[in-house]
């Protein structure tokens, strides 16, 4: 290879992509007008990335086809949210906490039939207590009148009568 | 001549700096996907491996959760990234074709050249020949070479992406299209 050649061989690549200054990208266009070596190098230089773009291409329809799924973003942590939700639920577990004696459901209310048989038991202690009160004139009578009392208060243990029976007894 | 391959693309509309600013790292990967995949397509990648690649990219994207300033340095960082991967992919592919050799090569006495005129036929062999060439190109060639002549990233860029100085970009430039067309001229294919 003459000496020209090399030197036009370092060259060739930057002349083929154009950026050789002016004045060496003339010297090498004379050298090529009469160099077929140096000619057909250039030729296989803008053949063979030709052919590199062609195969480049041939593997591109395949990946453009891939779609992908960009990972959902770590985000930036917002302190002053989780600050301000932390708080709000403080306040509600507070709040209900003490508001909890004053929301208590209510007693349950007694029904009428309840009414109702605690004024009968009322009433049927009362009768008892009263006839036995009437055996106390007689003194043999005692055993009779502390089981009546007895009879009372565990009959009806709730009402009036059977607390009075209660003291009588002692 | 091949001008219009000169650094003018930095006056395409793929030029890097023309990104938006204060966009997160995952949107501007999603904006430059597809210069994503012509880097991945240029170093010879097949479908399942560009989808790892591009896969891992977002990955590493999504993980930066600053905002970027600078998007065309973003671009960069994403287009870095993407060409380390695609080159230990490279790297471990070639490991892989030099240690069984008798399986490429049957590989390739098995492609039945297409049936047509014999220009077709050329055209086929000299398609084999860069394909293969390019397979076994050097990755410290092969990266600068796509960069500049498949996604038209001027050499400058290129050297700020892949950190080397210009200079050094340029003569690997002309290393790999040396070899390429060396590899043209040996099988004496002159057209």
């Amino acid at each position: 290879m003459e000496k020209m050649c090399e030197k036009i061989m370092e060259l060739l690549v930057d002349y083929a992509d154009g950026e050789l200054p002016a004045g060496q990208a003339n010297e090498t266009a004379e050298h090529l007008q009469t160099c077929e070596h140096c000619r057909n190098t250039l030729k296989a230089l803008q053949k063979s990335l030709s052919l590199a773009e062609a195969v480049w291409k041939e593997g591109l329809t395949e990946i453009e086809a891939i779609r992908i799924q960009p990972p959902v973003k770590a985000g930036k942590v917002h302190w002053a949210r989780c600050a301000a939700i932390a708080a709000g639920i403080l306040i509600v577990i507070t709040s209900s906490i003490i508001w909890h004696p004053f929301t208590k459901p209510a007693e349950k209310e007694m029904t009428f039939a309840q009414i109702e048989r605690n004024i009968s038991a009322e009433g049927n202690a009362a009768r008892l207590l009263a006839a036995a009160d009437m055996l106390t004139k007689y003194p043999d009578a005692e055993p009779i009148l502390r089981q009546q009392y007895r009879y009372i208060v565990e009959t009806y243990p709730q009402t009036q009568a059977a607390a009075n029976a209660k003291l009588k007894m002692k | 001549m091949d001008g219009a391959k000169t650094d003018s693309a930095e006056n395409k509309n793929q030029t890097v700096s023309e990104r938006p600013s204060e966009s997160s790292f995952i949107d501007i990967f999603l904006a430059e996907s597809g210069r994503l995949k012509r880097i991945i397509a240029g170093m010879g990648l097949g479908t399942f491996d560009a989808e790892d690649v591009l896969q891992n990219v977002s990955i590493k994207a999504a993980g930066k959760i600053e905002k970027c300033q600078d998007s065309a340095q973003a671009v960069r960082w994403l287009i870095k990234v993407t060409v380390n991967l695609c080159l230990m992919e490279h790297r471990r592919q070639k490991r892989f074709s030099s240690k069984t050799p008798e399986i490429v090569e049957s590989q390739s006495q098995d492609k039945v050249l297409p049936k047509g005129t014999d220009e077709d036929a050329i055209e086929a062999e000299e398609l084999e020949i860069v394909r293969e060439t390019l397979r076994g190109l050097d990755s410290s060639l092969l990266g600068p070479v796509v960069l500049r002549y498949f996604c038209e990233i001027n050499s400058k860029e290129v050297g700020e992406i892949l950190n080397l100085n210009p200079s050094t970009v340029r003569s690997r430039l002309r290393e790999g299209r040396m070899i390429l067309a060396k590899r043209l001229l040996e099988r004496g294919i002159e057209r």
